[in-house]
């Protein structure tokens, strides 16, 4: 094992390989608050990577209902469960979200998946805390999550008092998955044979098939449970981060970087992808203007998932704003209550932001603010809130303009013969 | 399909379990919900009308457990938070 400085937790940590970062991390941000499960991710994906024989349960990017929901079934549940088993009522952050670049979200004094496994009572041959999930809690994603289940004993049929049900009180969100290109893969961590590396260029997680013996050491380390068994090729698969696409190999982008086919099929227009520099320590370098840079570290609005789990994944996710705190400070660390503030009453920066996501299938590296005129004045919840119709462009690899728009967007209405067209 | 029914001893089976809410809950789904709606530009009355539906089971809900007058300053908050919306017919002229 060796020292690694893990800036999401405030600390080192122990990992089996030395510190090695990329020139760029792909990374990505999704807003939550705009997600409707729509699947248009998923099938994009689907239809992209993983259509053939023998991929029929994989789905590299998924997006199931929380809290009752998960693919496969319960896996941050489980991996939770493991950590608080390998260290009861140790899994507390310490200290407060505040501006040092090493340490955003204060320090996590709990235990990661790669050092929990040292704790367990009977040590086994895993480098990484984790368990690998049976064939039937990968092969029906979504299973349940969104349909009535019937009566207890009697289940997939419809009740027949059903007016009488008592009216749920709860709460959920929809959170859109795929694998988060760790910057301490566990995957990797895990692998007997070597065969998952990350590309020094763009911090992408890749599967050398050719060196894969399908040994699922990578099923059962990554706590996201991106990384999939493929039986007729004994061999695992996971997210490429549609590489040919980020590299500007894709017919369509005429040498330019262009986003992931999951995100360019949002029609929510919840996702940002991007590629951020990084610094030799490991932390983002300074880049004020790209968006994903100010999203994270300089508004603080984007979180990482389940940063406890000690990879320092690349995937940021704005809290959803109706869940309970302490549901959100589980899933997203303890930047959450500030995150939310932020996100109800965005300055006017934000806001504008906010309106570079899916304008255009190009990663966007920087973006310029124009302001404009006031629109109005009005108040969120007793603060005074200015609106401005600023104008955002955003600037592709090379520098140039790939499209400017503006925070007033106004709503357009299908003529009446095109009602149903696409 | 999976080979087994959902276990209700198992701890990890959370289906059909209730998640915990509290009132600063149900409070801020409310607002979502108004939200939505007066981005689209539905005047108060109507957005109020949603939440009194039953048939709006969410709306509803924090409607019951609000009551009328929390739930109507929420509307209003979220009207008075969206007041232009600018709707382009291409059928007509741009409106406001």
């Amino acid at each position: 094992m060796a020292p690694v400085h893990n800036w999401q937790l405030g600390r080192e940590m122990a990992y089996p390989y030395a510190p090695a970062y990329p020139e760029r991390q792909f990374a990505f941000v999704f807003n939550i608050n705009r997600c409707i499960a729509c699947q248009s991710c998923t099938m994009a994906c689907k239809s992209t990577w993983t259509f053939s024989k023998g991929q029929e349960h994989m789905w590299w990017a998924n997006v199931e209902t929380k809290p009752y929901g998960g693919y496969p079934q319960s896996w941050d549940v489980k991996i939770l469960e493991q950590l608080e088993r390998a260290n009861p009522g140790g899994q507390v952050w310490r200290g407060s979200p505040g501006n040092d670049p090493q340490a955003p979200y204060g320090r996590f004094e709990g235990q990661t998946i790669f050092e929990a496994v040292e704790r367990l009572p009977e040590p086994g041959s895993s480098r990484v805390l984790g368990y690998l999930p049976a064939d039937d809690e990968w092969n029906s994603p979504n299973i349940w999550e969104d349909n009535p289940v019937g009566q207890r004993g009697a289940p997939r049929t419809y009740d027949a008092e059903g007016v009488s049900l008592p009216t749920h009180k709860t709460w959920f969100f929809y959170l859109a998955r795929i694998c988060n290109h760790c910057s301490y893969p566990a995957c990797l961590a895990a692998c007997p044979r070597g065969a998952i590396y990350k590309r020094p260029e763009d911090g992408i997680v890749l599967i050398d098939q050719e060196q894969c013996r399908g040994y699922r050491k990578c099923v059962e380390a990554c706590p996201y449970k991106k990384s999939i068994y493929r039986g007729n090729t004994r061999t695992s698969e996971k997210c490429v981060a549609c590489y040919p696409r980020i590299e500007g190999r894709d017919p369509e982008s005429n040498g330019q970087p262009l986003e992931t086919r999951c995100m360019a099929a949002c029609i929510g227009q919840i996702r940002m992808q991007g590629l951020v520099k990084m610094s030799r320590d490991g932390t983002w370098a300074e880049d004020r203007y790209n968006p994903l840079y100010y999203l994270v570290h300089v508004a603080k609005v984007a979180l990482p998932l389940y940063p406890q789990f000690g990879t320092e994944p690349n995937g940021y996710y704005i809290p959803p704003r109706w869940v309970p705190v302490d549901y959100l400070h589980q899933m997203f660390g303890p930047g959450v209550e500030q995150a939310l503030e932020r996100y109800a009453r965005p300055d006017r920066e934000l806001l504008a932001v906010l309106q570079l996501f899916r304008r255009s299938n190009r990663i966007i590296f920087r973006y310029e603010l124009q302001e404009g005129p006031k629109l109005y004045e009005t108040t969120i919840a007793g603060h005074p809130f200015t609106v401005y119709n600023d104008t955002v462009i955003a600037y592709g690899r090379d520098g140039d303009e790939i499209f400017r728009t503006q925070v007033d967007e106004p709503l357009h209405v299908r003529p009446p013969q095109h009602q149903n067209s696409i | 399909m999976p080979y087994d029914d959902p276990d209700p001893s198992d701890p990890s089976m959370l289906v059909g379990v209730t998640a915990p809410g509290t009132a600063d809950s149900t409070r801020a789904m409310a607002a979502v919900f108004a939200d939505e709606f007066a981005r689209l530009g539905h005047p108060a009355h109507e957005i109020f009308g949603l939440f009194e539906n039953p048939h709006y089971g969410g709306p509803h809900a924090a409607l019951r457990a609000l009551g009328p007058l929390a739930v109507l300053a929420i509307v209003r908050e979220a009207v008075a938070r969206w007041p232009v919306v600018r709707i382009v017919d291409a059928a007509r002229k741009e409106e406001d």
